[in-house]
């Protein structure tokens, strides 16, 4: 039945549902800046009508929650091209570094393997010149320091990947126990009934900071966010996280082990750490060889060449290179077998006093353009360029186009998520004159009964 | 539609981007090179190394020529003046042939070939950057002896090949058993043979033996020649080297650099993006409903 005191409800239902329509324009607003935060809405719904006679009434308003405006979907996207992103920015980073250790400009190994063999030009127009065989031994060990430091460049980078695996595992450890104590609080809220935006918005926190070091799948569970790895390693059941651990494997580099004792290095894709085993693994090791492989194939070809011929004092040719036996290490262990000039083997007659010939330096000149088992000694320092060129290049255009269609995705889910303003100063201007509007309601009907007080004394 | 609000993000990623093309920009224009490093285009900067290599070799070889010039020059300069006695010395066999002279002016004219002799033989001993010229690979004196005891040539037979080109050698040296005591030629044996018949032999001797030393003549001019031909490849080839490190500079310019004009117009032009984004940015991020709401309202 219509009366003053049903009214009088009406009007407070609605002053407290401004009041929480102004509490959570409050909170975001203050929110504004906060990451990973989720724009909340009230949700209110017209009350049920009461029937008089004909005539039905609406009872006013009721309060049936707060709701974040979020799209799980886009949430997912961002997180699995978070998690490329940071594979090839981790990428993009080690690489940049090792890319300095192959100039196209100044010296390098190209030019310092080009000036050896134009010293020994040089050297066949006259053999017997100390001057010109000094220069043929000095840039020989400038060939040699190029090997040995590219081959220490390599390795650097490789050691200090080896202590980026090792915070980022303890990082995922952190944050998947972060997520499995979120899942239980979760739970307990829905349990409660109470709204669990915040709860969600940290963990889709905690879940893109994952991402951001490996490839993840999250699926909503009724028991909170299921996260495993790319490969399936269980991180996150429940409230149980599963926490990997790091340990020096059989090549000298931190593997990354899961909970059952499995080695999972190989596995891992995706995010910082992913990128960085990645270059550790694959990338690092195929430069490493390319240039073990040509330190090796032009020492042996060069040792060959001098053989055929004789040194300065009408002595067989030595090997100028010492190479270890295998090609693996051979960058990093090649060095000068002799610092006497007179070991270069420019002439092809052993007979006493014939230290004016030339006739071997030709041979010596072939290797570098001689068709060795991996292309010429000119090619293959080429192809090294090429190799890590194109590496640095890839992973710095995957970078960017990734970097593009995750703006693309950060803006969509602004748009639908993040907090303007400009719409919330709009809002508190729309809750209070309707806060206004209701108090004012409650002061008419306050008057209403004091008139029907007055008549009745 | 709803559009993000949040659009710090996004004005800071344009600004970054700007300001990276600003620098690339930047970096093109001072440096005058469209690639920096390998990554800028792997596949050039592939191509630039070999290109690098072959213009150093090229370098080389030009080097190289130069030096087999001089090498060359002055061998055959000794030539020529072997040449210029060998003729002498064929004046006065056939002076002394003539049955008038007196065996006095015979032997005064027996003198003379042996100076010519002794002449040739220093001449066969000249040496360039401290070896013998005319040795072969031999690094002592190419021929010992005196007149007395003869003359015998210590060198060898050895040939030097100078790489002047990726696929051309050139000879530098003719040794002394080839140039002066080939068998075709023997220079030092028809001098000495001359000499030797102006003081003993008969006027037929000194005929045959004047008909040996104009057969040793006309065998050195022939070699004489292979100097003079050797000196003309080597200039056609230092032609065509300096016409190929031309073509090597153009090939390395057209792989890894940047016309000035057009790196000058990306720089301008970079600038005017990043100063209009600057611009832009400034007036967009503090643009708010806040600013137009009074107080009081």
């Amino acid at each position: 039945m219509s009366s003053l005191s049903s009214s009088l409800a009406i009007a407070s239902q609605s002053l407290q549902a401004q009041e929480l329509e102004i509490q959570v324009t409050n909170n975001n607003i203050a929110n504004v800046n906060t990451a990973g935060y989720t724009r909340e809405t009230v949700n209110l719904a017209e009350a049920g009508a009461i029937q008089e006679g004909s005539v039905s009434v609406g009872e006013g308003v009721d309060i049936v929650g707060v709701n974040s405006v979020r799209d799980n979907l886009l949430t997912l996207r961002i997180q699995q091209q978070t998690s490329q992103q940071s594979s090839a920015q981790a990428q993009v980073n080690a690489l940049t570094q090792i890319e300095s250790l192959f100039p196209t400009s100044g010296t390098s190994l190209s030019s310092s393997l080009s000036s050896f063999f134009t010293s020994l030009s040089s050297l066949s127009t006259d053999p017997t010149s100390t001057a010109d065989r000094q220069t043929v031994l000095q840039n020989a060990q400038t060939v040699v320091d190029q090997f040995n430091s590219i081959s220490a460049g390599l390795s650097g980078p490789s050691s200090g990947l080896d202590t980026n695996v090792d915070t980022d595992v303890t990082q995922v450890n952190q944050l998947s126990s972060e997520a499995a104590s979120l899942n239980v609080q979760l739970l307990q809220q829905q349990a409660a009934g109470q709204s669990t935006g915040t709860i969600t918005d940290q963990l889709n926190q905690v879940e893109t900071q994952l991402a951001t070091l490996t490839n993840i799948t999250v699926t909503h569970t009724s028991q909170g966010d299921s996260i495993v790895t790319g490969n399936g390693t269980p991180l996150v059941i429940g409230s149980q996280s599963y926490a990997l651990r790091t340990a020096i494997g059989t090549d000298g580099h931190q593997q990354v082990w899961d909970s059952n004792g499995t080695d999972i290095t190989s596995a891992i894709s995706g995010g910082d750490l992913g990128g960085t085993i990645e270059v550790r693994d694959t990338q690092i090791p195929a430069l490493q060889n390319s240039l073990d492989t040509l330190a090796n194939q032009f020492a042996t070809a060069f040792n060959a060449a001098q053989e055929q011929g004789y040194d300065q004092n009408g002595n067989a040719g030595a090997a100028l290179f010492t190479i270890p036996t295998t090609v693996a290490g051979s960058a990093a262990g090649i060095s000068l077998a002799t610092t006497d000039p007179t070991a270069i083997a420019a002439s092809s007659d052993n007979l006493a006093n014939t230290s004016g010939s030339n006739g071997n330096v030709a041979s010596l000149l072939a290797v570098q353009n001689a068709s060795l088992a991996s292309g010429s000694v000119t090619t293959q320092s080429a192809n090294l360029i090429y190799q890590i060129g194109n590496l640095t290049a890839t992973a710095t255009a995957q970078s960017t186009a990734i970097t593009q269609s995750l703006t693309t995705l950060n803006n969509q889910q602004g748009s639908l998520s993040g907090v303007s303003i400009d719409q919330e100063s709009a809002n508190l201007i729309q809750f209070q004159q309707a806060y206004q509007a209701a108090a004012k309601v409650i002061s008419t009907i306050q008057s209403l009964f004091e008139t029907t007080i007055n008549m009745i004394s | 539609m709803r559009f993000n609000p949040n659009i710090n993000a996004a004005v800071i990623s344009d600004i970054q981007q700007s300001e990276d093309n600003l620098q690339t920009a930047f970096q093109q224009e001072s440096t005058g090179l469209r690639v920096n490093s390998a990554s800028d285009d792997p596949a050039a900067s592939a191509a630039l190394v070999q290109v690098q290599a072959q213009a150093a070799n090229i370098d080389q070889y030009t080097a190289n020529a130069d030096s087999i010039i001089a090498q060359a020059q002055t061998a055959d300069g000794v030539v020529s003046s072997v040449v210029q006695y060998l003729t002498q010395a064929i004046t006065l066999g056939t002076e002394g042939a003539n049955s008038d002279e007196s065996t006095a002016d015979k032997a005064a004219i027996s003198a003379q070939v042996q100076g010519l002799l002794q002449s040739v033989v220093g001449l066969a001993n000249t040496t360039y950057q401290g070896v013998s010229l005319f040795g072969g690979s031999y690094s002592g004196q190419a021929f010992t002896g005196n007149p007395t005891s003869g003359y015998t040539y210590q060198g060898n037979s050895d040939v030097n090949q100078v790489n002047v080109g990726d696929s051309l050698t050139v000879q530098v040296n003719i040794p002394g058993s080839t140039l002066f005591t080939s068998s075709s030629g023997n220079v030092i044996a028809a001098l000495s043979g001359l000499a030797t018949a102006l003081t003993t032999g008969t006027t037929t001797d000194i005929g045959n033996a004047t008909a040996a030393v104009t057969t040793a003549l006309n065998y050195v001019t022939q070699q004489h020649a292979v100097y003079g031909n050797t000196i003309n490849q080597l200039n056609s080839q230092e032609t065509y080297l300096s016409q190929e490190k031309v073509t090597l500079t153009s090939r390395e310019n057209s792989l890894v650099g940047i016309d000035p004009a057009t790196a000058a117009e990306q720089l301008s032009q970079a600038e005017t993006e990043n100063s209009s984004v600057l611009a832009a940015a400034a007036k967009v991020i503090q643009n708010s409903l806040l600013n137009y709401l009074s107080p009081t309202s």
